[in-house]
């Protein structure tokens, strides 16, 4: 039989204790918060039988934990402890202490709820209900924000400049500082500069001068001849009105035809004398093309629209018709198709043609192979009349040499083999190479065929052949690429196919252009073209 | 703000932000469109890329302006409140401004229509000022940061004028603090109806009490869910166990016990959709407001940067 005085321990609301005894015995003790045990604790931390206290053979008390449950004594996880004075056992919420024996008790037992249940478990106090709660801070994270991206971005990128080594040693990095204020890629040649963003840009806040275009373009040719008038004009332009960078890598040219239609769509008001057309955009405003081309010696300009003097004079007679009819032509090779590109082969550039020769045009089929007729057959140069005189003559020699009975014999006045070399020169000359008229229509003229031959008034060479000069810009202020034309066929734009004489002229005229070409701006089914289409601000640079 | 008041904010003076803000994005696009800029391109760098951009910068700081204006009008306290709140007591702390009219006399609502109208139009007006041209540097970055931002914004708008009337749903003349006390009384009343039962039932109610949880980190708030919810496992358990304890008074002790917690899931579901509903009506502003503040740096930058390389 244990018997135990128990005595609850309970807290005034100043926390000051106020005991409660009572008096329990049994054979054992039962703790727990089953109704049947004698400790009855009611709580559910406490399990329906937490613990017994019995009395071991030796009459000591123990106190021992039920399976499945522990127990604090002392501080320390236990499953059973002697019961001496002082002795701390924590169940659950309730602390225990076994307290010095007194009165014949067997035991002496407080017992005092140390961890009441907190009412407000469920709206735990450490769990936030509203964002603003969790402590997050608006003002921290933005301004965190926007330090990293001061720094990243304007600091970083700033540094460059002022210090030479900074500035090469990050051009030299994958990620350069500068390269998060870089808008777009450079242009191409620009691409060499990388991200040395100081080469153009030299002083902050502070346009890029004219000068600093110039200190590496030292030669770009002026828009106007005049000089004053140039600077009179265009003093309050720079470069990078022009000239716009970090647009990609193909564009560094503005293509604004409105700067150029400012002055030239009343040019008389910039330049009084000017011989040029008003003009304000391709498809609307803009007069006929003038053409460039030789009268005599000199060279002139004429509009399209002045049909009487857009005769080419070229010293060459020459029929297209013959050579483009669809039937063929005869050549030694038999009737052959001739094309364009036969005679007219583009040049790499694709702007101009290859300047055509008898050598490597006209003869390139053995089409116009030169011969004598009389009086053997043999082959005489193309070239000045000295010299196709000079290998007659040498030809005549050496045939004299090798057959003296030819001689001339019949001539009394011709007593050397040279002077009758000469003869027979001028005379077949005269007959065969230097005619001037057919002897029959099926008859060739030799020279004479493709070349004006006029007399010369000299005795050695008594013809001349008037000079050829076939044009091969006829706009020299435009630029024109044929290669870019490709698929159209040269006939499309250049009416040769009917063409009987030389002096025709077949530049298509602007309203040929303008089927495909529209002005500024753009047009369905049109290519839009401004004035840098054709026209360079720039002129070439002499 | 309930519905009545976010149509009126959009419909403030008869739509007077809307047309303003229509009107410019109007003008903005027809300019574009009738302008052919110099080479034909558009970009930032031609006049009316600059006057884009600085009409543009102009709304945005005015956007900005709105923030400190609506905690003059509010009395939010501010870092400077604070300060003044902490001074020596003696010295006089002045009082947050009470009236419900801010800069130039305008209403909270007037600023806050202003607001979300100008804002809303820098799409347009921004987008045509870029003229298209994105790329991995500091103007895009700006310009990727205004478009978080009103974003955010346009987010924040619609939750002010649908999530009134979902929480009023949800909550009836009810607040939190009102399901939280229901809650942690059915939770006592179920400890310790389930005392006298054993230690099975007890864990269990334990478990539904303590590991219950109604609100938490950021994504918990906004999710309004708490994966395997302790109380409605609890009940599925309460109802597969009442079959085990069938003697004496058990029977009738479980199914109070079940009904208990019945009551605890439908408040704590309530109690979490509270939680979402608002945790989604304040978590934009987290986003709203940093990135506001980040977009004036990226903005400083891209405007120094501008003209530092002219």
């Amino acid at each position: 039989m244990i018997s135990c005085l128990l005595i609850h321990v309970s807290r005034s609301p100043q926390g000051l204790p106020v005991c409660k005894d009572s008096l329990i015995s049994g054979a054992t003790i039962e703790i727990g918060r089953g109704a049947a045990c004698k400790i009855h604790l009611l709580d559910h931390r406490v399990s329906q039988l937490h613990a017994l206290i019995v009395r071991s053979e030796n009459g000591a008390l123990f106190i021992n934990g039920e399976k499945n449950v522990t127990l604090k004594i002392n501080g320390y996880i236990a499953q059973h402890a002697a019961l001496i004075p002082g002795t701390q056992i924590e169940i659950g919420p309730y602390l225990l202490i076994v307290e010095p024996l007194a009165g014949g008790y067997d035991l002496i037992l407080s017992i005092e709820l140390i961890h009441p249940l907190n009412h407000t478990d469920a709206a735990k106090p450490d769990i936030p209900l509203t964002v603003a709660a969790l402590g997050l801070s608006k003002r921290k994270f933005g301004f965190s924000l926007a330090a990293v991206i001061l720094f990243f971005f304007l600091f970083l990128p700033m540094l460059p400049h002022f210090s030479g080594a900074l500035n090469k040693w990050q051009a030299s990095l994958p990620l350069t500082l500068t390269g998060a204020w870089s808008p777009e890629p450079l242009a191409g040649g620009h691409r060499m500069l990388d991200a040395k963003c100081s080469s153009c840009h030299q002083k902050p806040f502070t346009a890029i001068s004219d000068e600093i275009c110039t200190g590496c373009h030292k030669q770009v040719g002026r828009h106007l001849t005049k000089e004053a008038l140039q600077d009179k004009t265009f003093h309050t332009m720079r470069c990078t009105n022009c000239h716009i960078d970090h647009k990609g890598a193909e564009q560094l040219l503005l293509h604004d035809s409105s700067k150029c239609v400012s002055c030239h769509a009343e040019i008389k008001h910039t330049l009084a004398d000017s011989q040029l057309g008003n003009v304000s955009d391709f498809a609307t405003g803009h007069p006929p093309f003038r053409l460039s081309l030789f009268k005599g010696d000199q060279l002139i300009r004429l509009r399209q629209d002045d049909k009487a003097g857009l005769v080419e004079n070229s010293g060459l007679k020459y029929s297209h018709q013959v050579h483009l009819a669809k039937e063929g032509i005869s050549t030694p090779q038999g009737d052959t198709v001739m094309r364009c590109q036969d005679c007219h082969k583009l040049e790499e550039s694709g702007r101009h043609f290859e300047a055509m020769t008898m050598k490597n045009t006209c003869q390139q089929s053995g089409c116009h192979a030169l011969d004598f007729t009389e009086p053997v057959e043999g082959l005489a140069p193309h070239g000045s009349e000295h010299a196709v005189m000079d290998r007659l003559r040498e030809f005549y020699i050496n045939w004299l040499t090798s057959a003296p009975e030819n001689a001339c014999q019949n001539n009394a006045d011709t007593p050397s083999m040279l002077a009758c070399a000469n003869e027979l020169a001028d005379k077949n000359a005269a007959a065969t190479l230097f005619r001037t008229r057919p002897l029959s229509k099926k008859d060739r003229l030799e020279c004479g065929e493709c070349h004006e031959i006029k007399p010369s008034g000299e005795k050695d060479v008594p013809w001349k052949v008037t000079p050829v000069r076939i044009n091969r810009d006829w706009q020299p202020g435009a630029v024109f690429n044929h290669a870019k034309h490709e698929t159209m066929k040269c006939t499309d734009c250049h009416d040769k196919l009917n063409s009987k004489l030389s002096a025709d002229i077949a530049i298509p005229a602007i309203t040929k252009c303008r089927e495909c070409h529209s002005g500024n701006r753009p047009a369905k089914g049109m290519v839009t073209s401004g004035c840098d289409s054709c026209h360079r601000f720039h002129q070439p640079v002499k | 703000m309930n519905k009545m008041q976010g149509a009126t904010l959009l419909k403030y003076k008869n739509f007077r932000y809307l047309k303003a803000t229509s009107a410019l994005i109007l003008v903005a696009i027809t300019a574009y469109a009738l302008i052919n800029p110099a080479g034909g391109e558009s970009y930032g760098g031609t006049w009316l890329g600059y006057t884009l951009g600085t009409l543009s910068t102009l709304i945005m700081l005015l956007l900005m302006w709105y923030g400190v204006t609506k905690r003059r009008i509010t009395g939010a306290p501010d870092r400077r409140d604070a300060r003044r709140q902490s001074a020596p007591a003696g010295q006089e702390r002045r009082k947050p401004h009470t009236k419900s009219r801010g800069m130039n006399g305008a209403t909270l609502q007037e600023w806050l229509s202003a607001h979300v109208y100008l804002g809303a139009s820098l799409v347009v007006l921004v987008t045509l000022h870029t003229g298209f041209h994105f790329g991995l540097n500091v103007h895009t970055l700006a310009y990727a940061l205004m478009l978080l931002v009103i974003t955010s914004g346009l987010y924040g708008l619609s939750v002010y004028l649908n999530y009134p009337r979902l929480i009023t749903l949800n909550m009836g003349e009810e607040t939190l603090e009102d399901l939280m006390l229901k809650i942690n009384e059915l939770d006592e009343l179920a400890r310790t109806r389930a005392l006298g039962l054993p230690d099975e039932i007890n864990s269990l109610i334990a478990k539904v009490r303590n590991e219950t949880r109604i609100g938490g980190t950021l994504l918990q708030q906004l999710s309004g869910k708490q994966y395997n919810c302790p109380t409605s496992f609890g009940v599925e358990q309460l109802r597969i166990l009442s079959e085990k304890y069938n003697r004496g008074e058990q029977p009738k002790i479980m199914r109070d016990l079940y009904s208990l917690l019945l009551r605890k899931e439908k408040l704590v579901l309530r109690a979490r959709t509270e939680v979402m509903l608002k945790a989604r009506m304040e978590c934009w502003l987290y986003l709203h407001a940093p990135l506001g503040i980040a977009l004036l740096a990226a903005l400083t930058a891209h405007i120094v940067s501008i003209f530092f390389y002219w």
